[in-house]
């Protein structure tokens, strides 16, 4: 099999024949429902020498203007008020300064002031294009790379990829996706142990939590079997699903419920302590804004990403809503850069304090950008055109900026970085070829950047 | 007429044309007026300043006549109709809310408004052109999904013998062309729990399992069309397809978003979509009803009742509720109307052309104000808490029966006085804080000291005095006069005076272009034969005349497809939300069509249309996976087997209260949400509500809360209430398994049922032999009952010797097994 030189024993198996019960069947498996879930996401090593290890992926939903933020245009402030030619209302400046931070001297507005300190570790990609300015179809496409059809999503091709570190948490966790979003987090055709997780810490409105009270996966504990009793009972359910199986041939939802059943059980004993954020000293809760009302969510939420990775977990995202400022952008859009700019800041600090840096990408972006122009007259409109997203850590070039829109950041115009080219950038940091990362279905082999993609060489570091 | 309509004040869109003001006129306006209302006002009533409080705004002549949330605030000519002056004399509103104007100030604009309010501020006027021409409406007819539905014979196929009726010649031609076979029919055991399911939501209980079998013997056709018959004539039938249709209809007991109200009348909507289902009620009338019930004929008060209580469909969305400005909750209020009833009904999204022209199919932004301009001239009734916080509550519709909500009590005559005379202390009390309030603004203003705690106190005291004083009106006015609890409802009615809509720039409301006459979407109109809206009426019984003709190319297919992917897993269209230009093909797009028809010379039956998919021979196939057809197609477009289903978290629960035998089949009156009456969802409330409390009647009643979905349900994909969802996710997640391995009522389930097997069976072996008939349907091989033999005695060896606890342990390893979960 051309294309998949790193296939997991099971894979090859499942690809060449029935899945699981083939396997089984073949006499060649025998291994049990524990086994054969923990083989399919054992670590496997990359196609090349991995510049990261792990990513975590701050999505920022509803789409953040980038000339508000981390895309500097000097000739929107000359042309404020002019009539745009890109569509209906006037060219807005940004009410915010720029100013350039670091050595690198990268310019970033006052809406990141934490952030920007940490200009040299950033890599601003200033010329992001995607397909089209709806946000559900434009967050599906970012996840997955396309809007049309079901498809895995980034984090599962990862941990198809790579695997797990750490066998007792989900390789692939997404913390407070929005509702009705699954396939932005789900495997799709991709074996159901490669979905992401969902998990939903501080659902307790902030101000009723008892502040440090850890935040609990729901149900994480049995009230009443020992863990041996427990485990009998798992393998009795595991014999059923296998039976059936068998008796199905191939059946993914049957394998879901397997491999689910297993990490379930695993997260029992790993997620509780893993969540439990009291053993943090003080100054690092501090440094993530925790406790602090504006910070305290996302700042929480940071702070167990960091955890997560520590832990050995391969891809972590968090999403952060309501970025779509049609309207009263003056007030809004500096209260949601308010609550994710101190968290984000204290967590590129704390990676890099442990030597984490290095080896996590850390990503944040939102589904496309904003319009130079102000349609609200206190707001701007979708724009796909033209956006920037930025990675920090990871093998990144820090303290740069690639690609740029034109004069007012209407439009990509050099450097251009299409939803696919940012995939294979990802993929490649992480030492995995876009093109060789592969997964045969339904007699084709499907990739995560279909038949595009290009992977943007000068942010390497 | 016993209606409640006092709340919602429609506003004449245009104002009254008068002669020019004279140039003397507009000097003073200039001199004397303006430079007021722009230090003075603009602050909180500008578009530039972006706060449009209580939805009105100063800074343009429309904007003072059409007015803010209670009324036009200048009335030409008229003081004491005008709120203006009655907000700047200190009468009633007490604006600007710093401090009176000074007399003479006071005095000018009595002139003013006397001189009829000249004022050369107007908005400009945007005239705007759509880029969508005739001609591309026309040639957009011709797209699939917007032509009429067109009969076709049956094709011919080589294996006639396999099929039952023309959906099978359809499906079979398709597999022939393709070089493929269908799969076996399935085992009958299967196939019984699949038609269950299907019907009902449950597993087959063991009596229907002994005679389905039986008969299954002796004539498998007969078997199924016995069985279907009973199921469809159960009453379980309204509550397995009502809830489908309720998560069309996105159907919540709150309001979501910030304030999250609750809806405690919501479950009369609830009610009649299953009583509908179970009537078999033509899928057309109960539209109709939907979207118009309040202006159909009523031969009876009971017909009335129904009609109003089905309008609930267009007041029970998201809203929210905290938006200061009237004109801007009104108009996501009517988007929202115009989004679930196109997605609904048409499968297309018109809300799409609220800012622009739709970006996909040739509807322009008029056909949205077109639509905006009917629901626009109609008011909707949803309730809610009546709070400071809460700008828009309204009050309820009156049902014209004696049905009261069960949860509301009566009072005395003596109670009643007692409320009222403690409304008016409370009141007068609220009027004090709200003015020390003010008065300590106005201290801090003029830079004044003061300390931060009482105003900390007294910002409490206000909300607190709220809360109260709005708890006390709800309760008055929930009773006559004799104290008796009256009937409510959510709903909708007409404005006393239509208007078509203007449309809005960008979609924004301070931005008004021309005016569009109420109509419906011109693409899917049959341009020989529009439909007039008399000027008198809204047009939403037209409209709902319109979606429900038998002429309109996608009511019928789109609701053919809902109940199609309910049977078979999968739509024939496999996009049900979008039958537009980025949804995707039929697959059998003749099936389609003629389904389509026939439901319609049906009369709209659902149960006929049920039934003809359940006796097809396609609906009877195996789910057994095939190498060689599963390369050729892998997503099963062609039906050559049936599609492996993961049952939803309703049927989910309501199987295991079924095998536990604790399922308690009665419908309960009502809702946990109406026991609770009008409140807002903080903790204390949620605390006091308990959402999750334990319950075991079936699932479709459990309360349906925004944002606070019962666990039960929203660990496995429930369809998320603010939106039309018509296929649910099926996920297989850990959080899931953690659910079914540890949660409270799963654990209680498997107690229930262990003890069940230990009063109705004797020995070990027939207690598992039984646990598996309970939990599958079917009785269990050897191999199981060995392994759940070799179970017990492992468990019972990890410590716990209660043969009880350990068959427990059995029924829980059930409940999470793949084979209970998953439907084949």
């Amino acid at each position: 099999m051309q294309g998949q030189p790193f296939l997991s024993r099971r894979l090859l198996l499942r690809g060449a024949s029935a899945g699981f019960a083939g396997l089984a069947l073949s006499g060649l498996g025998g291994l049990s429902a524990r086994s054969r879930a923990q083989d399919a996401l054992a670590p496997k090593a990359p196609h090349f020498e991995p510049r990261a290890k792990r990513v975590i992926f701050l999505c920022m939903r509803g789409a953040p203007s980038h000339v508000d933020t981390f895309d500097y245009k000097p000739e929107l402030v000359r042309d404020d008020g002019k009539s745009g030619r890109y569509g209906s209302g006037r060219l807005l400046a940004s009410p915010w300064e720029f100013r350039q931070r670091g050595e690198s001297g990268l310019w970033i507005s006052d809406l990141f002031p934490n952030v920007g300190e940490h200009a040299d570790e950033l890599c601003l990609l200033r010329g992001m294009h995607c397909d089209q300015p709806n946000h559900p179809q434009a967050l599906t496409q970012m996840h997955t790379g396309t809007f049309q059809f079901v498809r895995p999503s980034l984090g599962s091709w990862v941990l198809y990829g790579l695997g797990t570190e750490n066998e007792s948490v989900p390789g692939f966790l997404s913390i407070n996706p929005p509702t009705g979003s699954t396939q932005n987090y789900g495997s799709a055709f991709l074996p159901a142990v490669y979905q992401g997780t969902k998990l939903n810490p501080g659902r307790q409105r902030r101000s009723f939590r008892r502040r440090r009270q850890p935040d609990v996966v729901p149900d994480i504990r049995n009230p009443r079997l020992s863990d041996a009793q427990q485990r009998a009972q798992l393998d009795f359910v595991q014999r059923l699903n296998e039976d059936k199986l068998k008796r199905d041939r191939k059946h993914p939802g049957v394998e879901g419920a397997i491999d689910s059943l297993e990490l379930a059980y695993r997260m029992q004993s790993s997620m509780p302590s893993l969540m439990d954020l009291s053993g943090e000293s003080d100054e690092t809760l501090a440094m993530y804004g925790v406790d602090v009302d504006e910070t305290d969510t996302f700042g929480r939420q940071c702070l167990l990403a960091r955890r997560l990775v520590e832990a050995g977990v391969r891809f972590v995202e968090i999403t952060h809503g309501n970025w779509d400022h049609h309207f009263r952008m003056s007030t809004d859009l500096p209260e949601r850069a308010r609550e994710v700019d101190l968290p984000i800041a204290g967590l590129l600090t704390d990676l890099k304090r442990r030597g984490l840096l290095r080896d996590t990408l850390v990503v944040w972006g939102g589904e496309f950008g904003r319009t130079p122009h102000a349609p609200g007259g206190n707001g701007r409109d979708h724009n796909h055109r033209g956006y920037t997203t930025w990675m920090a850590g990871g093998g990144v070039h820090g303290g740069f900026s690639y690609g740029a829109t034109d004069e007012h950041g209407y439009e990509a115009v050099e450097g251009k970085v299409h939803i696919h080219d940012w995939h294979a950038t990802i993929l490649h940091l992480l030492g995995l070829d876009h093109e060789s990362l592969t997964y045969p279905y339904a007699g084709r082999d499907f990739r995560l950047t279909d038949v595009h993609g290009r992977v943007v060489r000068d942010v390497l570091a | 007429m016993p209606l409640l309509t006092t709340a919602l004040l429609t506003i004449a869109a245009s104002p009254p044309q008068e002669a020019q003001p004279t140039a003397d006129e507009l000097a003073f306006f200039e001199a004397k007026i303006r430079p007021v209302l722009v230090e003075r006002c603009y602050e909180c009533h500008s578009t530039e300043s972006g706060r449009i409080r209580g939805g009105l705004a100063v800074d343009s002549r429309e904007g003072l006549l059409v007015g803010g949330d209670t009324g036009p605030a200048i009335v030409p000519g008229s003081t004491a109709r005008s709120l203006l002056w009655e907000a700047i004399t200190y009468e009633g509103y007490e604006m600007p809310p710093e401090g009176p104007l000074a007399d003479d100030v006071v005095e000018d604009f009595r002139r003013w408004i006397e001189m009829g309010a000249p004022d050369p501020r107007a908005p400009e006027v945007e005239l705007v052109r759509s880029e969508v021409t005739p001609e591309d409406i026309e040639a957009g007819r011709d797209f699939w999904s917007f032509r009429r539905p067109e009969s076709a014979a049956p094709p011919a196929v080589k294996d006639e013998r396999w099929a039952r009726g023309d959906i099978d010649l359809f499906v079979l031609a398709r597999l022939e062309e393709n070089g493929m076979r269908p799969a076996d029919d399935a085992p009958p055991e299967e196939l019984l729990r699949r038609i269950t399911f299907d019907l009902t939501g449950l597993p087959p209980t063991e009596a229907e399992q002994e005679s389905f079998l039986k008969s299954w013997r002796r004539d498998a056709d007969a078997a199924i069309a016995e069985v279907v018959e009973a199921l469809l004539a159960s009453p379980r039938f309204g509550e397995r397809w009502g809830r489908h249709w309720l998560d069309v209809a996105r159907y919540a007991e709150s309001s979501g978003k910030e304030l999250n109200a609750t809806y405690p009348h919501a479950w009369r909507y609830r009610d009649y979509v299953i009583d509908s289902f179970n009537a078999d009620k033509p899928y057309d009338r109960f539209l109709r009803e939907q979207i118009a019930g309040d202006l159909l004929p009523a031969a009876t008060d009971e017909e009335w009742a129904e009609g109003l209580v089905a309008t609930g469909f267009l007041a029970l969305g998201t809203k929210g509720l905290i938006e200061d400005d009237g004109r801007q909750f009104r108009a996501d209020l009517v988007d929202e109307q115009i989004d679930v009833t196109t997605r609904a009904v048409l499968g297309i999204s018109v809300a799409c052309a609220r800012c622009h022209d739709h970006k996909f199919e040739p509807i322009p932004q008029s056909d949205y104000y077109a639509l905006a301009g009917i629901f626009g001239s109609t008011s909707t009734y949803f309730g809610t808490l009546d709070t400071l916080q809460n700008r828009q509550a309204t009050s309820l519709l009156q049902l014209p029966v004696d049905d009261p909500n069960p949860f509301d009590r009566s009072y005395t005559r003596y109670e009643i006085e007692e409320m009222e005379a403690e409304l008016q202390r409370a009141n007068g009390t609220f009027r004090d804080a709200l003015g020390s309030r003010r008065e300590m603004r106005r201290g801090d203003g003029d830079g004044m000291t003061m300390s931060p705690d009482d105003s900390g106190d007294d910002r409490l005291n206000v909300a607190r005095l709220s809360i109260e004083t709005a708890i006390l009106r709800g309760r008055l006015a929930s009773v006559d006069s004799t104290g008796r609890p009256l009937s409510f409802c959510m709903g909708v009615q007409d404005d006393e005076s239509p208007n078509d809509a203007r449309l809005l720039v960008r979609g924004e409301v301070d931005q008004p272009g021309q005016e569009v006459p109420r109509g419906f979407v011109q693409v899917l109109e049959d341009p020989e034969h529009p439909t007039a809206i008399p000027a008198d009426a809204s047009g939403r019984l037209e409209l709902a005349d319109w979606l429900t003709s038998a002429d309109n190319p996608l009511t019928a297919r789109v609701f053919v497809n809902r109940v199609w992917l309910h049977l078979f897993g999968q739509g024939i269209v496999r996009s049900p939300e979008d039958f537009g230009s980025t949804g995707i093909a039929p697959t059998h797009p003749e099936l389609l069509d003629q389904l389509a028809l026939r439901f319609v010379d049906s009369g709209w039956s659902v149960k006929t249309l049920v039934r003809e998919l359940m006796l097809s021979r396609v609906y009877r196939l195996d789910t057994k996976h095939d190498e060689r057809d599963f390369r050729k197609d892998p997503e099963n477009e062609l039906c050559w087997r049936a599609n492996p289903r993961r049952l939803d978290g309703e049927a989910l629960r309501d199987a295991m209260l079924q095998a536990s035998g604790e399922l308690d089949l009665d419908r309960p009156r009502a809702s946990t949400v109406a026991r609770g009456g009008q409140l807002t969802l903080g903790r204390l409330a949620l605390n006091a509500l308990d959402l999750d409390a334990p319950a075991t009647h079936r699932s479709v009643y459990l309360p349906i809360v925004r944002d606070y979905v019962p666990r039960s349900l929203d660990v496995f994909d429930f369809a998320e209430p603010t939106s039309v969802v018509g296929q649910r996710d099926a996920t297989s997640t850990a959080n899931q398994a953690l659910y079914l391995m540890n949660s409270e009522f799963v654990i209680d389930q498997a107690d229930a049922m262990a003890r069940r097997l230990m009063d109705e069976a004797r020995g070990r072996r027939a207690r598992v032999e039984r646990a598996f008939v309970l939990a599958y349907g079917r009785p269990a091989e050897s191999g199981e009952i060995q392994r759940g033999l070799t179970f017990l005695r492992e468990f019972e060896r990890e410590g716990d010797p209660s043969e009880r606890h350990a068959l427990s342990a059995l029924c829980q390893a059930l409940f999470a097994s793949a084979e209970f979960r998953f439907l084949d």
